[in-house]
């Protein structure tokens, strides 16, 4: 499949992954607060346009992908690594069903370059809890159907995580209005908007929604 | 076939039906069935794979070698192709194959048409590629602006007459055209009495025209196939659809391939909404590009649209022009219809504008319903969720509420009025009582007296759907083994109304088993025929026939039983945890099953075709028609013109509800798309250069979170006697009435009507004649 002959694009993949690597070896140890566009201030000023070595931690475990500068987090995550949760839909920030962890934040992933989280932690869907032992969140979910086709799902569900971790003990003074706000930037083409409030609502411990009837 | 008694109708509307039940039916499931888990509220099944990221869309679907497609696009609305050559595209870096899709001398008919396409190892590096694709075009003249392209002297968009393109998403009795001129072409009228000569005797007469604009199905994973060849005649499609034998079948026609060597997987399916059936999409021939390159590559070839293809090349909901007539007489009575409207599908077919002005006020003796497709150079038009319905249902809605002003008639009385169907007369009048309907006119009333800055008010309309649950097209096969599991299989795909949750519990229902103890098989076509998610049949075409064959093999069961117990198997008691007993004795169910004497019961049924529809049946058709109301609220800024739907009351006939917490997810979702309608989305072209100006989806505006009004849903369980578990389809039924009643309820709110969707914040304020100069824009 791949061309015997050495090209400019194969040097420089050669070339750029050990000098690259060591840069990213460093760990980041900027605290999170004072880091809101994650880079690592050691890289070099110019790497590319062939493919680079690109480190971070991943759902909680070390990660390595290979990638031209250009290639975005989301596509690093879901061709490079395989983690298929975060979705592309818009590809320009408008939807958030890409809408990652990074350090704790929640961030579109389409609109970040896989070389921008170096050193940084990254948590998906995948991250939040596993099919068998589902986070309290994604439990609510279910029960309450906070979801249709899905396909938003990931992305809603990871804003909704950030939302009750930046809410933390004062969950019960949660309002409908807030989780609205915390998914405004989460685009769901089913309808699934009013569960999704439910279910944050439930397990934050506040007040829930008025329940739809059912007659006779 | 065999008469039966059944329990048929609703609420306290409940009666004994003859019905003609075709032998191997069993007793249809009526309103004195007593049932333990169809009906209840149970989370879906697969819930946890889509919370987790563990589902697998064709999005997802990663496979060793894969590559990457896209598609080159004309960038023109209508063009003769001069020249054009793949250049270096084919020695691009990481192309591993690569096509044209055009010639020269070739028509392009619209913006965004299939040029060419490219595979290669990393989709950056097939877009890279493109670039080195050449084409020269020779511009032609166009037209996209609907109403200017129905004039005479028009720039033609076809040269030679078009094919209607039908999907299962469309309407089932729908019907095709009747005759054309230049780019309009005519579609059969629907026509009872005489509308012109009842006019002309009316003591009042309303008339104006409106507009709905066009819309874009936006389901948030794009149109997408993964193709495999397993062998030179034999393939593995991954695709994003509503039906995967659509898919089959397609891909079967275009390679000559027997349908047994295409397997199509569709295990997941981020949205649809009418889109997405076949191998392609209306507009782009992606089942064909996506193997015709794997073939070429001889690797797996991935192609997924980007949003701004799926936007401007897989389909979208026509827009309308419809002038409307109606008249009342001196009695309060309407006496006459007529409608006659225009709408674009582009290069496409299929701007009609459904039933609601025809076929929900019956008592209106004389209706005339002209409507003509107009051929525009823009992406084609398809089915979505209810196709033509909320177009129809918005202008006969509003009409309706304007003549009733003249009249001095209280618009909901006049739709109890003159509305047959006893379901919705109920919803009607439960509805206004819940919804404070009196009192919220008078307040609204009230506000509009005093010119108020922030007015409220409230609207009502109607939805008319069919039961199209298709007999013969579903094919389920259930296997008990042995070891106690229940097996259920059908080829049918989620769309994501939890479908393969309802197949759970049916079975569950029948054998008195936990719905956790079934295991369902869904979304593949080896599973078994089955239908498209399209004309919300799937629900009523998929259960009964998973009940007819999980009773088939309840019936071996018991027959096994009788034997090991030496009684009849009539004698053969079923206990409500699947415990059977007779003769004084009894074994568990999983003791039971023990004793096959085989490896597993086996049996596979379908459903016979509709055979009731108590109480009002569709269009004079052997079939049920699905009513349903809602009443909306707006809050509206006569300053600012700003527009909030602020509360929708959802009254709904779903037959019989098969999972009430599902259920209402759907209807959530169709009032939300409707409220989205109503106020939000527009597809704009560029009239000068005849491409979308907002292919994407931060200037097409979907509803968010925060533009969703408080929803109140009540479901009303109507025993129809239809089929063996008695489900109908509610799907689209939920999104015809939304936009009416949202558009009756700015009426209310401002004593003026907005006759154009959306009702942006321009519209208000012109209405208000608050845009000096400006009249209601367009």
């Amino acid at each position: 499949m791949t061309s015997p002959t050495l090209t400019r694009r194969g040097l420089l993949r050669g070339a750029g992954t050990a000098s690259v690597l060591a840069s990213c070896a460093k760990p980041n140890a900027d605290d999170a607060s004072n880091a809101p566009a994650v880079s690592d201030a050691t890289a070099p000023a110019e790497i590319g346009p062939g493919a680079v070595s690109v480190a971070f931690n991943l759902n909680g475990k070390p990660a390595t992908v290979q990638v031209e500068p250009r290639v975005t987090l989301l596509d690093a995550l879901r061709i490079d690594l395989g983690v298929t949760g975060p979705k592309l839909v818009c590809d320009r920030g408008a939807c958030g069903a890409c809408t990652v962890l990074v350090d704790g934040r929640p961030r579109n992933a389409c609109m970040m370059l896989a070389h921008d989280v170096a050193g940084a932690n990254v948590t998906t869907i995948e991250g939040l809890g596993a099919g068998d032992s589902p986070s309290a969140l994604q439990a609510a979910f279910v029960r309450h159907d906070a979801l249709q086709c899905g396909f938003c799902t990931s992305g809603m569900l990871t804003s909704c995580a950030a939302l009750l971790q930046r809410i933390g003990p004062n969950g019960a003074k949660l309002t409908a209005q807030t989780v609205r706000e915390a998914i405004s930037g989460n685009l769901c083409r089913c309808g699934t908007y009013p569960h999704v409030v439910a279910a944050v609502l439930e397990v934050a411990g506040a007040t829930p929604l008025s329940k739809a009837a059912v007659t006779p | 076939m065999s008469p039966k008694l059944l329990t048929l109708g609703f609420a306290d509307q409940l009666t004994s039906v003859e019905v003609d039940v075709p032998a191997g039916e069993p007793p249809p499931w009526d309103g004195v069935s007593s049932l333990e888990v169809v009906g209840q509220p149970v989370p879906r099944i697969d819930g946890h794979l889509k919370v987790s990221g563990q589902a697998v869309y064709t999005f997802d679907v990663r496979l060793p070698g894969m590559l990457w497609a896209a598609v080159l696009r004309c960038p023109l609305p209508c063009a003769r192709i001069k020249s054009i050559s793949l250049g270096r595209a084919e020695k691009a870096p990481g192309v591993k194959a690569a096509m044209l899709l055009a010639q020269r001398g070739d028509r392009i008919v619209f913006a965004g048409q299939d040029i060419a396409a490219v595979a290669a190892e990393r989709p950056e590096l097939a877009r890279d590629a493109l670039a080195a694709i050449e084409v020269e075009y020779e511009a032609l003249p166009f037209v996209v602006d609907t109403r200017s392209a129905a004039k005479p002297g028009a720039p033609m968009v076809h040269e030679a007459a078009v094919r209607t393109r039908k999907t299962e998403g469309d309407e089932p009795s729908a019907a095709t055209a009747a005759g054309s001129e230049g780019n309009v072409r005519k579609m059969p009228d629907s026509r009872r009495g005489d509308a012109s000569k009842a006019l002309k005797k009316a003591a009042f007469v309303h008339e104006a025209s409106y507009s709905t604009q066009v819309q874009t199905h936006s389901a948030l994973e794009t149109h997408g196939i993964v193709v495999r060849w397993d062998a030179k005649d034999k393939l593995t499609a991954w695709c994003s659809t509503q039906g995967i034998f659509s898919v089959r079948d397609e891909l079967a026609e275009i390679f000559t391939l027997p349908v047994a060597n295409i397997r199509v997987i569709t295990d997941f399916i981020g949205g649809g909404f009418g889109a997405k059936f076949g191998a392609s999409a209306p507009g782009t021939r992606l089942g064909f590009i996506a193997a015709e390159l794997a073939r070429k590559a001889g690797a797996p070839v991935k192609l997924m649209c980007t949003r701004h293809e799926e936007h401007v090349c897989t389909g979208n909901r026509p827009d309308s022009y419809q002038d409307v007539r109606i008249g009342g007489d001196a009695a309060g009575r309407l006496v006459a219809v007529h409608v006659r409207s225009i709408g674009t599908a582009g290069i496409g077919t299929g701007a009609g504008i459904g039933r609601n002005a025809f076929s929900v006020y019956t008592k209106i003796p004389h209706v005339l319903v002209e409507a003509s497709d107009v051929f525009t150079n823009a992406g084609p038009g398809t089915a979505m969720r209810a196709p033509g319905h909320p177009q129809g249902a918005f202008a006969i809605e509003l009409a309706i509420d304007e003549l009733a002003r003249t009249m001095k008639a209280d618009s909901l009385r006049l739709r109890i009025a003159h509305d047959e169907h006893p379901v919705r007369k109920w919803q009607f009048q439960q509805g206004a009582e819940r919804f404070g309907w009196t009192e919220a006119r008078a307040k609204s009333a009230a506000a509009r007296g005093k010119a108020t800055r922030l007015r409220t008010g409230v609207g009502v309309a109607a939805s008319i759907w069919g039961d199209f649950g298709r007999g013969g097209a579903a094919q389920v096969t259930v296997t008990i083994g042995r070891d106690a599991t229940v097996e259920v299989k059908n080829g049918v795909q989620d769309i994501g109304t939890g479908i393969g949750t309802v197949i759970a519990q049916v079975a569950a229902e029948v054998l008195s088993r936990p719905v956790e103890s079934i295991t369902v098989r869904i979304g593949r076509s080896e599973h078994g025929p089955s239908v498209g998610s399209g004309g919300s049949t799937t629900t009523s075409s998929v259960t009964p026939a998973v009940r007819n064959a999980v009773e088939q093999a309840k019936t071996q069961l018991l027959a096994l039983a009788g034997e090991l117990f030496g009684v009849a198997p009539r004698e053969v008691v079923w206990g409500p945890d699947g415990t059977a007993s007779g003769g004084g004795k009894s074994l568990t169910f999983a003791a039971l099953c023990k004793k096959l004497p085989g490896e597993a019961i086996v049996t596979t049924a379908t459903r016979a075709k509709t055979f009731g529809h108590h109480p009002m049946s569709f269009m004079g058709q052997p079939m049920q028609q699905i009513a349903g109301v809602q009443f909306a609220e707006v809050e509206v800024d006569t300053w600012t013109g700003l527009v909030r739907a602020t509360r929708v009351l959802a009254m709904h006939d779903c037959g019989r509800v098969m999972n009430e917490l599902t259920c209402r997810s759907q209807i959530n979702g169709g009032i939300i798309l409707g409220t989205s309608y109503a106020l939000l989305e527009e597809r704009v072209l560029d009239r000068d250069f005849g491409r979308m100006l907002n292919a994407n989806l931060d200037f097409y505006k979907i509803a968010g979170a925060k533009d969703v009004p408080e929803i109140e849903v009540v479901l009303t369980d109507v025993y129809v006697g239809n089929n063996s578990t008695g489900a109908v389809g509610i799907g689209e039924p939920s999104t015809i009435p939304t936009a009416a009643a949202i558009a009756c309820a700015v009426y209310d709110a401002l004593g003026v009507p907005v006759r154009s969707l959306p009702i942006t914040p321009a519209k208000i304020l012109a209405a208000l004649g608050r845009v000096p100069g400006a009249g209601v824009p367009t």
